[in-house]
């Protein structure tokens, strides 16, 4: 009668006497090693750990979300070799040694990756939940292409799903990064975006007649 | 302008003696605070500032008390986010991204039956698993809660019945996450299975043991939890209607669909205070119901939100899982997380309503509506959540925007043992719109008008009241409509498609905020309060409990902080997270937020801008009234050249008192008629939408693809036309998905089957049409520079739009949504033999003549568009109340001008039998006035 959740987890310690009993042996810890967003990372983690379990509670990229933990929603999207994949249908163990670029990776230091700088001007990201996974397959799509058709984006993001946008606003956001990177935009600098000075100077002469002022 | 800045009082002048040394302690330098990359003041900017004070801004809607202090900064302009950063790189800390030093899992044991009581739990097994660090059961927190005071039925965990297969009946915390979900195996619970029931249609049935009960006042021994009763207006026009549409609907339970799941962290700090972290949209609730269930005052509570991955309502109830963590961590003394799984979601639900809906529309021979009969029998689960007020508004949200000769609504709420229903976007206004929309296109069929012009010819216009005595503000309704009929080139399209291809109408109102507070006297608190705190570096503080779930509440109450002290947007700081700092807010729910929260927001920066002023005129000599803020600058309005710098008069004004401080305050106007559930739906304004969505339909398969969309809404003003425009696309996808795709379905045995994102199918890009959103400007009297909601009200529309386009396609109403292929092709098959056609192209899609009343209802449109127009730029201020357009005097009661006309919340006992089956609730007796239990 039951299926799917309370069933899930029946394979649990049951007593024999008075001990606990694994009916499955738990795995073991080993070492996990992989080149996270440029740092080379080592951790244990279990030998069946899921990709996504490793980078959220071991490595501690938490900007890699989860949302379903089935692959429908496309919020772990992370990039493995440069591939987009869900890394919650990805076994720690495949992705060893490889090169993973989650979502914080893909801005250098404080300078945004035009597509992020565009989410944000765009209103590409709403709740933002599912903005890392959309940032990965959106940025794996521009590493191919920098002048994708409206079919390639759909296509790109076919595999996240956003509650709150409605995908279009997430598509320009993609144009206008592609347009960034063909140059015919320019991307935001943060060090010269203005930090507005509180005492800022007006203009120097008076437009009114001589001795009207003060 | 000011003699500069030195560190020690005395004679000025000099710092450096004639013989060139410095004088020590005389230094002279920048203001503090000083400093930065864009140094010059901007000019004003005239594009943004409305034309009643000298801008170049038009106002076809007429000038707004606002407008004074608009300062053509930001409002009205496209800005990000303001926690956009955030979001994009990672950084934004989510439910599940907190993470405390020495955290523990939190589990929760679910219950596997539908409807069961317990008979005993038994934890030894549990407390003796190593790692299992703390176990709580029902017994630890017997107090109830729930979000409305009224209807407090739920517990942290589950008493003595467990009342939907997920139920919470207990909880553990353990070192890690396997541990914990190993020791949900050896709880030994022992349950007495009880009669489950699923068909909300048979919860006003007496059954042996009701879902819940509540003493007196339970309904017969139903699961009946609310029935609503209303009838107002003349309802002799009903009796010789000259076009009649009845259609019976079923709706299914939609979820949200977040894409987080729930999450929450507890910990009890060192000075024993709870410190609660929870992507909550109503943070104020939860502080609350945490305080009653734990038995700590509210001021040993401090509720953290985090950033919230989508709410949508579901997030808004107090959640039986926080008060687990919280009751966790204080047996652990160590901080639990309790993160849901996908499925978990689904358990906790408070969708929309699975819902048999009703709905009879009549028009008299002039093409008014002479009445509207709806009867509404929604499925509210295990729980009550909000469904108190669900129950009001399936039926109440439907008296505008059209004038109406009569209102008969007859409601019902039943417990059934599924997983609890609740508020989700477009609260309880949903279901019933599309019914009333695709209702007004059948009228319009059978009088042979263009559905569009019979609208037109039947609004309501602005300042007046509806049948049941809600106050209409500003209304832009009737431009919403003209642009999409213009944008979508409607004239040219409907009903001359092919068949397969179809276009269709339809239109939305919904509340921007609740006119009363759920849970006080409104003339004890306001709804909403904003601090504002600013010292001597210039930087701005803004303290709010406006809980941002992604809609961009925060970047709203920024803008017009940042709007009135013409201040750029990166000067104001945001704080909103903590209930320790910010002030008592009800949170994200109702549309509430920008209106009120940034009408608070205003007069708290209205005091600010006082005070620089003030500082500005003592230092210039020149009159607040002829003085300008612009961009960091307060200046003689005559003369850029005379005036002080920002940071100039902030350090004046803060001379003898120190950091600026100030607060303001939002409380509705009193409003609203006296009868019971008065107050239900009572706004202090009112959103308008209008859509018209192009649809392709496959007669052969049954597919429907919606391919166009041109949706106009009217949010008063847009503070932030890129926001608007995505809450108007995504209010689109959402009312999409219920359309076409979405349900929660439930087995034979009443399971829920598809609790996962691939089964609970959410539109993908592949699915969504393209979306013209179109904003309409109706300038609202009392929003926040004349804005209202734009966060629900869109959603509305799209349902009726995407049926009424699917009939003119293909010449089949459906009835039952989503319409899904094989529901599609099941509607198809019946018009097949309805129409003893074998091949399914041979269908014909629908065509229209225009009849004799087509003229009729032009000329009384174009009246009505004058009339409008005069209304809403107060050139005509007369009163206006529904019933006018059947020719009653609006200055008299309507009760001494006709006879019979009613105004009923309570069914007359001869009239029993004709009720709906919602109405049929009304057959059985509360239990005090059966003499039964006490």
């Amino acid at each position: 009668m039951l299926k799917g959740y309370f069933t899930k987890h029946r394979l649990g310690p049951i007593m024999v006497g008075e001990e606990f009993v694994n009916m499955i042996p738990k795995a073991k810890g080993q070492i996990w090693k992989a080149c996270v967003n440029g740092d080379a990372v080592e951790v244990i983690a279990l030998s069946n750990a899921v990709l996504l379990d490793v980078l959220r509670d071991n490595v501690g990229t938490l900007g890699v979300k989860r949302g379903c933990d089935l692959g429908t929603c496309g919020c772990c999207a992370v990039m493995v070799d440069g591939e987009p994949r869900l890394s919650c249908l990805c076994l720690a163990g495949d992705a060893e040694g490889s090169e993973i670029t989650t979502v914080e990776g893909l801005a250098d230091g404080h300078h945004l990756s035009p597509i992020q700088n565009c989410f944000a001007e765009y209103g590409g990201s709403q709740c933002g939940f599912c903005t890392p996974g959309f940032l990965i397959s959106a940025q794996a799509l521009l590493n191919q292409t920098d002048d994708p058709s409206e079919e390639e984006i759909a296509k790109a993001i076919e595999g996240n799903l956003c509650r709150c946008t409605g995908y279009q606003q997430i598509s320009d956001s993609i144009r206008a990064a592609a347009s960034i990177l063909r140059g015919e935009k320019e991307n935001k600098n943060p060090t010269i975006t203005p930090h507005s000075n509180p005492h800022p100077t007006g203009p120097e002469e008076p437009n009114m007649p001589p001795g009207h002022a003060r | 302008m000011s003699g500069g800045y030195k560190q020690q009082p005395g004679s000025g002048g000099n710092t450096v003696r004639k013989d060139g040394k410095r004088v020590a302690g005389k230094l002279k330098f920048q203001p503090p605070g000083a400093g930065g990359s864009n140094p010059k003041m901007k000019e004003r900017d005239l594009d943004f500032i409305p034309e009643s004070v000298g801008g170049k801004e038009p106002q076809p809607a007429g000038s707004h008390v606002h407008d004074r202090l608009r300062t053509g900064t930001v409002v009205g302009k496209e800005v990000a986010l303001v926690d956009a950063n955030p979001k994009v790189i990672g950084k934004a800390e989510y439910g599940d991204d907190v993470r405390l030093g020495g955290e523990i899992i939190g589990k929760i044991l679910r219950s596997p039956h539908h409807y069961a009581k317990i008979k005993s739990i038994d934890t030894s097994k549990v407390e003796a698993l190593p790692g299992v660090i703390a176990v709580a059961t029902g017994a630890d927190a017997p107090k109830t809660f729930g979000v409305l005071p009224v209807t407090k039925d739920e517990h942290a965990m589950a008493i003595e019945k467990v009342r939907h297969m997920g139920d919470l009946v207990a909880c553990v915390a353990a070192v890690d996450e396997e541990t914990a979900l190993h020791a949900l195996n050896l709880f030994e619970v022992e349950y007495e299975i009880l009669d489950a029931e699923f068909d909300p249609r048979k919860g006003i049935e007496d059954v042996d043991e009701p879902i819940h009960w509540r003493g007196k006042y339970h309904v017969g021994n139903t699961n009946i939890q609310k029935r609503v009763f209303q009838e107002f207006g003349d309802r002799s026009l009903v009796e010789s209607p000259a076009a009649s549409s009845s259609r019976k609907w079923r709706f299914e339970g939609v979820h949200h669909g977040f894409t987080e799941p729930h999450a929450v962290v507890a910990e009890w700090d060192a000075t024993g205070r709870l410190q609660l972290y929870t992507p909550q949209q109503v943070p104020h609730y939860t502080h609350r119901a945490l305080s009653t269930v734990l038995d700590v005052p509210m001021h040993q509570i401090n509720v953290i939100r985090t950033f919230v991955g989508g709410g949508f309502g579901g997030k808004s109830d107090p959640f039986p899982h926080e008060m687990c963590a919280a009751i966790l961590a204080r047996k652990a003394g160590r901080p639990v997380r309790i993160t849901f799984d996908r499925e978990e979601v689904y358990w906790i639900n408070r969708g929309r309503h699975p819902s048999y809906i009703e709905v009879k529309i009549d028009a008299d021979e002039q093409g008014r509506v002479a009445g509207f009969d709806i009867d509404a029998l929604i499925d509210g689960g295990a729980f009550a959540s909000f469904g108190h007020v669900t129950s009001y508004y399936n039926g109440v949200l439907a008296t505008s925007p059209y004038e109406l000769g009569s209102f008969h609504y007859t409601g019902a709420r039943v417990w059934t043992n599924k997983p609890a229903s609740g508020a989700m976007r477009g609260h309880g206004a949903v279901n019933t719109r599309c019914a009333v929309e695709v209702g007004m296109d059948e009228i319009a069929e059978q009088l042979a008008v263009d559905p569009i012009d019979l609208r037109l010819a039947n609004l309501l216009p602005p300042h007046c009241r509806t049948i049941t005595g809600f106050r209409i503000t500003s209304n832009g309704m009737r431009e919403a409509l003209t642009k999409v009929r213009e944008g979508s080139d409607w004239d040219n399209k409907f009903r001359k498609l092919p068949l397969g291809k179809g276009i269709g109408i339809g239109c939305g109102f919904f509340i921007s905020g609740s006119g009363l507070p759920i849970h006080w006297d409104p003339n004890r608190f306001p709804h909403a309060t904003v601090h504002i705190q600013i010292d001597m570096d210039g930087g701005v503080t803004v303290h709010t409990g406006a809980a941002d779930i992604g809609q961009g509440s925060t970047t709203a109450v920024a803008q017009v902080v940042s709007e009135v002290l013409a201040l750029p947007l990166d000067m104001i700081h945001v704080r909103s997270h903590e209930s320790d700092t910010s002030p008592v807010d009800l949170g994200s729910y109702s549309s509430r937020v920008t209106f009120m929260n940034c009408n608070a927001a205003i007069r708290a920066a209205m005091e600010i801008r006082e005070q620089l002023l003030n500082a500005a005129w003592e230092m210039t000599g020149y009159h607040p009234t002829t003085l300008v803020l612009n961009d960091r600058r307060i200046y003689y309005k005559h003369d850029p050249a005379i005036g002080v710098s920002y940071l100039e008069a902030l350090h004046k004004a803060q001379e003898d008192v120190g950091a600026l401080i100030a607060r303001g305050a939002y409380r509705s106007p009193p409003m609203g008629g006296v009868h019971k559930g008065a107050a239900a739906g009572l706004a202090p304004a009112y959103s308008f939408s209008a859509y018209v969505a192009e649809v392709d339909v496959d007669v052969e398969t049954g597919i429907v693809k919606c391919t166009n969309v041109w949706a106009a809404h009217d949010c008063g003003k847009a503070l932030n036309p890129l926001s608007v425009r995505g809450q108007i696309i995504g209010s689109c996808h959402m009312g999409l998905g219920q359309v076409l795709s979405e349900k929660m379905v439930y087995g034979r045995t009443g399971h829920l089957q598809n609790a996962n994102l691939l089964q609970y199918q959410i539109p993908s890009v592949h699915e969504m049409p393209h979306v013209t959103p179109i904003i309409v400007e109706s300038s609202d009297p009392e929003g926040p520079f004349g804005a209202k909601e734009a966060g629900e009200g869109p959603l509305l529309p799209i349902l009726p739009a995407v049926v009424n386009a699917v009939y003119d396609a293909i010449g089949v109403r459906p009835n039952t949504l989503p319409l899904t292929p094989d529901q599609m092709w099941s509607d198809i098959q019946k018009k097949m033999k309805e129409l003893k056609i074998k091949d399914p192209r041979k269908l014909e899609s629908p065509r229209l003549e225009h009849g004799n009343l087509q003229p009729v209802l032009e000329q009384r449109a174009e009246e009505h568009r004058i009339r409008d127009g005069k209304r809403q730029r107060t050139e005509d201020t007369s009163a206006y109340v529904n019933g006018a357009l059947f020719g009653f005097d609006p200055n008299i009661p309507m009760e001494d001008q006709v006879e019979g006309w009613r105004s009923a919340t309570e069914p007359e006992p001869e009239k029993l039998a004709e009720l709906g089956i919602a109405g049929k609730a009304w057959l059985k007796q509360e239990q005090r006035k059966m003499g039964g239990d006490n």
